[in-house]
């Protein structure tokens, strides 16, 4: 603890002259007034003991007038001293991508020394280093009062690309006696921090604080044949440490983690990320667990993850069933892969990176030539034999290896031979690791010409050493040869899962889209920030070629983000290119403190000051009191004090547990499942939310009720999911129901399993048979869109839930019982599961088939739902105004 | 001028308030005090001379006058109204007319006239933490409690204040409280101003001034002569003294302040003053033919107004 104004506490030494002055002086009497005053007149006793002002009270007085001493001293608790000079004080940030990991403890440290400067007295100027989002060169501001500074600070941030410290310096600075101080990211992101330095200490004494853990950055991964391939960099320097890098799909879900290992020092370092296709093309974006940064985040486009594969078909017949020469190829690629039809002269729309042509001589001309063009930019060409291939196999670009004429048959009933099954595949094989199941046959199939070479073109062979698949790299891209048709003519392989496999692996092959042209201009569509949140682009972005995406270093012009248009993003990462992790010695000359977590400065002259004033005010009323002059005062402030809490607590809103009757609510039936109610509940609430933002009615919290124990007879509308084990319900709980129903209630009854969703709740129609049994349901007919439901608040045409597309019971229109308002209402469309919201007004339940308009939709219906309940018949009569009316008119 | 400094404000406003505002006039009053006497039966007051007076009372003046009670008959003189012949005593009497008629004539029926005095000083306006009531409403109840009281014996009533006016009859109580709360006297002693002789005075009041002062006014009224009764009504605070520790006191009519630095060792010095001024007030009293009580504001006013029934009437 140190003070900031140490003379005041000469002060302390006048304490004792107070003690003798408040000694000699006597409490001042009380005050009564008399009549019968003539008779005291004169009546004063011989002695006269002075009266004292009691210890006590000496002691209060004292405390008070040392406190306040104490406190016009200044103290100040975890005083990191103070700064040299008496000039402004230059506070320089670096707030490049790498300062985002400790981001806030860089602002306390600033704020520690803009205390330091306002203790002091003296002005500030800020310093960052890196350009905004304008793109202009960062300056220092002028020195202002440090408070103006705490405001500059306060909307500092950093940026998603590297500072740019050179142009930073200010050449003007007529300031004398300047004090800098430096917070450094220790990194050289450009090289040019000699000038920086230099002009830096030209300025006045520095002083660094300097550094954090080394920063990490999370290059772009490499897409292999099984997964992909993690490369983190770290600045030298570091400890030995284990970061995990997790993959993440666009909704922000984690499917998959790897763990990467750093020893002390170690700059780099990869690791695999084993994904399965199906996974992999969903995932968007791999990050860096911990601290939220640019440099931590590496976003996925086409490049790594989607895989549209064309169908060639060479006839009509292509796709017919079990025999189309399409039919296998697309039932095994269509779980994994966007499919595309053409011909083999007109190529599929859209850029696609694998093409598939089935058996299909190809005949010289634009359409072969338009094949090769494509591959040798880097396309994927899988090929299937066949008889009209086997018959034209003359030497072709188009084919990896050149083939022998005609086709040789294993097996059948003019041959000698069996049907050979396959061989391992070796090693050089995408195939590799594949298990070849025994069953996989080869009855017929097309013979290479025996070469050199033949080898290394085969990635897999049958058992007697036959090619079965050959490739051949054309151009950029590659042709892959199956020997055998692509259905199921030739061999029972497009049967078995392998060829799913091997499909898979080919595709994963592929290397990509062929990108936009090199010229094209794409515009920033996202961008990170530094944090690396996506969000709008800053306002220097600007277009970038698409072929200079790859070279082109982040900056405010070109934000690392999502370019270019919403179908065919494409993306720029901080870490993909010319960004070097390099550090940067100290200033030289420059004090060096550490950036660790310092508690910030605490000046405590001000409670001090406080808690004198509250002993003086304590005197105050003592004193008072001594006199006889608060009495009743005080009892009243303190009734009054006493009574603000009571007040509070007499809140006429606070609901009182127990009284439902109070707020319109919702109800849903016990079913005895705990998952299924606390869902219920849950779906109840988030419809209550829904019903109160879109409505006028005002719902409470909504409750679990027991038929014949609570009484239903304030609940408008009930929710009763059905669960297979639901017992029939007991005599007094069918007689409640009964009773519900019969004046005017609704229960809503879902059996969970309906429509889409049928099969998640297996049993509840038996159920539901079995607890209807003691309930008086009317007559029901499917819902329509001209009944009431369907118009009390929204137009509805369908009732979906979680699940959809089955029809929905109630009551039938005839019935006028009960002014036409249906006591049930029968469905299995889990609508609460549809309704839920969790804690954070998320929804957890997803939707089948899925869309927000079905989610949407089921909250209309639910809200169509609660106004039937609430209003009964009264939406029903709307229908008929245009006719009363009309009879009014006339 | 240093003492007065340290007045409090409610103080000097209390002394600086001259004149005080006219209360209302507030008929509650005169009905609680009606209440409070209605337990007694009429005071008539047992007057041995009755004061000069022409108005018709209730105390028999042994004289030819108006009246109601038979006097005499004498025989008719021409002037005298036909209507006041007594026409069967008359002709019983034998003789021809008109030496035989005969003139009925009544006893003269006086009134006596009481006035009634309190103290409605500041002093008066004032009570301790004790008591309830102040002593100057303390005085007022019993006032008009006893004119209620006399009222309804027949007596005639006075408040005695220049120009007041004798009031008589059931109704004469709201005059009575209207000329009470008209009554501005700031002097602690009733005003001086000539009573016809032989009328009866009540003084009710706290009679703290000097003795001799005191003594002048008593013995000016037995000099009329005038005789009465004179009440002293006290706050317990002010018998007990029940205060501690150093305390400054402050008169209510501009005294000078008085602090006591342990009031708990005066208390007996100021129990001989106060016991000395009642002493001196009651040999006043007594030489002047005057009845004297005392009458603490924490005891009922029943009490009080029953001394002053008993002391009235039995004289």
């Amino acid at each position: 603890m140190t003070f900031a104004a140490p003379l005041a506490l000469i002060a302390l030494a006048a304490l004792p002259l107070l003690w003798w002055l408040l000694r000699v002086t006597p409490p001042a009497p009380r005050t009564e007034s008399f009549p019968a005053i003539r008779l005291l007149l004169g009546l004063n006793p011989t002695e006269e003991t002075p009266a004292r002002t009691p210890l006590w009270l000496l002691l209060l007085r004292l405390a008070a007038a040392g406190l306040a001493i104490v406190a016009l001293a200044r103290p100040v608790l975890d005083s990191t001293g103070s700064l040299e000079g008496g000039g402004p004080v230059l506070l320089a940030i670096d707030n490049g991508w790498a300062t985002a990991a400790d981001w806030p403890r860089r602002v306390q440290m600033a704020n520690t020394v803009l205390d330091r400067a306002a203790r002091a007295g003296r002005q500030a100027a800020l310093l960052t280093t890196a350009p905004g989002e304008t793109g202009a060169v960062p300056r220092a501001s002028a020195p202002m009062p440090v408070a103006d500074v705490r405001a500059l600070l306060g909307a500092a941030r950093p940026w998603p690309w590297p500072s740019s410290r050179a142009s930073a310096v200010p050449r003007e600075w007529p300031y004398a006696g300047t004090s800098v101080v430096y917070i450094a990211d220790g990194l050289a992101d450009r090289s040019e921090f000699s000038t920086f330095e230099k002009s830096l200490s030209a300025l006045g004494k520095v002083t660094e604080i300097c550094c954090g853990p080394a920063p990490r950055l999370l290059r772009p991964p490499e897409a292999g044949a099984s997964g992909m391939t993690i490369h983190v960099a770290r600045a030298p320097g570091g400890l030995a440490e284990s970061v995990a890098v997790l993959a993440r799909t666009g909704d922000g879900r984690t499917l998959a983690r790897a763990d990467i290992a750093l020893a002390m020092g170690q700059t780099a370092a990869s690791a695999p990320l084993p994904l399965p296709l199906e996974v992999r093309n969903r995932i968007a974006q791999l990050v860096l667990d911990g601290p939220p940064s640019a440099g931590g985040i590496v976003l996925l486009d086409e490049r790594w993850r989607r895989r549209p594969v064309g169908l060639l078909a060479t006839d009509p017949a292509a796709d017919a069933p079990l025999t189309g020469a399409l039919f296998y190829p697309r039932r095994a690629l269509a779980p994994f892969a966007e499919l595309r039809d053409g011909d083999p002269t007109t190529l599929p729309p859209g850029e696609v990176s694998v093409l598939i042509l089935p058996d299909h001589a190809l005949a010289p001309g634009a359409g072969q030539e338009t094949l090769t063009a494509w591959v040798e930019k880097g396309g994927l060409l899988i090929r299937f034999a066949g008889p009209r291939l086997a018959e034209a196999a003359t030497p072709n670009p188009l084919l990896p290896v050149p083939l022998l004429t005609g086709d040789r048959q294993l097996g059948g009933a003019m041959s000698w031979g069996e049907p050979a099954g396959l061989a391992p595949f070796p090693a050089a094989s995408p195939f590799a690791g594949l298990a070849v199941p025994p069953e996989v046959r080869v009855n017929r199939q097309v013979l290479a010409e025996p070469g050199i070479d033949l080898a290394a073109h085969t990635w897999a062979s049958l058992a007697d050493g036959t090619p079965l698949v050959t490739w051949r790299a054309l151009g950029a891209g590659r042709v892959v040869l199956f020997h055998v048709t692509s259905n199921a003519d030739w061999s029972n392989l497009p049967l078995s899962g392998l060829f799913v496999d091997m499909l898979n692996r080919l595709v994963a092959l592929s290397a990509g889209v062929a990108s936009a042209a090199d010229s094209t201009v794409l515009a920033s569509a996202e961008s990170l920030d530094g944090f690396g949140r996506l969000g709008r682009p800053p306002e220097a972005a600007t277009g970038l070629e698409a072929g200079a995406i790859a070279t082109t270093p982040a900056s405010p012009r070109h934000p690392p983000g999502l370019y270019g248009p919403e179908n065919s993003r494409r993306v720029l990462n901080l870490g993909a290119a010319n960004l070097e992790l390099a550090t940067v010695p100290r200033i030289d000359g420059a004090t060096v403190e550490p950036l660790t977590d310092t508690p910030r400065e605490r000046e405590f002259g001000p409670p001090l000051l406080a808690m004198a004033t509250l002993l003086l005010l304590l005197d105050m009323v003592l004193a008072l009191g001594l006199r006889g002059l608060l009495r009743r005062s005080i009892a009243a402030g303190i009734a009054l004090l006493l009574a603000i809490p009571t007040a509070h607590a007499a809140d006429p809103i606070a609901n009182p547990a127990g009284t439902p009757a109070l707020t319109t609510r919702l109800g849903h039936i016990v079913s005895g499942d705990p998952r299924v109610d606390a869902l219920a509940a849950a779906g109840l609430v988030g419809l209550s939310e829904y019903v109160n933002r879109r409505t006028s009615a005002a719902l409470g919290k909504p409750d679990a009720v027991e038929p014949g124990q609570t009484d239903l007879s304030v609940y408008p509308l009930l929710y009763w999911p059905i669960v297979a084990d639901a017992p029939e319900p007991a005599k007094p709980a069918a007689v409640a129901l009964n009773a519900y129903m019969a004046h005017g209630g609704i229960i809503l009854i879902d059996t969970r399993e309906s429509g889409s969703g049928a099969g998640f709740a297996p049993g509840t129609d038996v159920a539901l048979k079995r607890v209807a049994k003691g309930l008086t349901i009317p007559p029901l007919a499917p819902l329509s869109a001209e009944h009431v439901l369907s118009r009390s608040f929204y137009l509805l045409n369908d009732f979906p839930g979680r699940f959809t597309g089955d029809a929905v019971w109630a009551q039938r229109d005839q019935d006028r019982a009960n002014d036409s308002v249906s006591p049930v209402i029968l469905g299995g469309h889990d609508w609460a599961s549809a309704w839920a919201i969790d804690a954070n007004g998320r929804n957890p339940h997803a939707v089948i088939p899925g869309g927000q308009r079905q989610r949407t939709m089921a909250y209309r219906f639910g809200v169509n739902l609660v106004m039937y309940a609430l209003t009964g018949n009264y939406k029903g009569d709307q229908v008929h105004i245009p006719a009363i009316l009309q009879r009014l008119g006339q | 001028m240093v003492s007065r400094s340290t007045r409090s404000l409610a103080v000097w406003s209390n002394v600086l308030a001259d004149p005080p505002p006219l209360p209302t006039l507030d008929p509650a009053r005169a009905r609680r005090a009606e209440a409070l006497g209605g337990r007694l039966p009429p005071l008539l007051v047992a007057a041995r001379r009755v004061a000069a007076t022409v108005a018709q009372g209730v105390h028999g003046r042994r004289r030819v006058g108006q009246g109601d009670s038979f006097w005499q008959f004498r025989p008719y003189a021409a002037g005298d109204p036909i209507g006041r012949i007594d026409w069967r005593q008359s002709a019983r009497s034998g003789r021809e007319a008109p030496e035989g008629w005969l003139i009925r004539q009544t006893e003269w029926d006086a009134a006596q006239t009481i006035y009634l005095w309190r103290d409605g000083s500041a002093s008066m306006a004032w009570h301790s933490r004790a008591a309830a009531a102040d002593k100057r409403d303390r005085a007022s109840l019993l006032l008009l409690a006893l004119a209620s009281l006399l009222l309804r014996g027949g007596e005639r009533v006075a408040v005695l204040r220049p120009r007041g006016r004798p009031v008589s009859g059931r109704f004469g109580l709201d005059r009575v409280l209207e000329e009470l709360d008209q009554a501005r006297d700031d002097d602690d002693l009733p005003p001086r101003f000539p009573l016809p002789r032989y009328a009866q005075v009540v003084l009710i009041g706290d009679f703290l001034a000097p003795l001799e002062r005191i003594q002048e006014t008593i013995a000016r009224m037995a000099a009329v002569p005038v005789s009465g009764y004179l009440l002293q009504v006290l706050d317990p605070a002010e018998t007990t003294l029940p205060y501690d520790g150093r305390i400054r006191f402050q008169g209510l009519e501009g005294e000078r302040d008085a602090l006591i630095p342990r009031v708990d060792s005066v208390r007996e010095a100021y129990r001989d003053r106060l016991k000395r001024q009642q002493d001196g007030l009651a040999a006043i009293c007594a030489a002047a033919g005057f009845g004297f009580g005392i009458h603490r504001t924490d005891r009922p006013p029943e009490t009080a107004l029953l001394s002053l029934y008993m002391a009235l009437s039995a004289r």
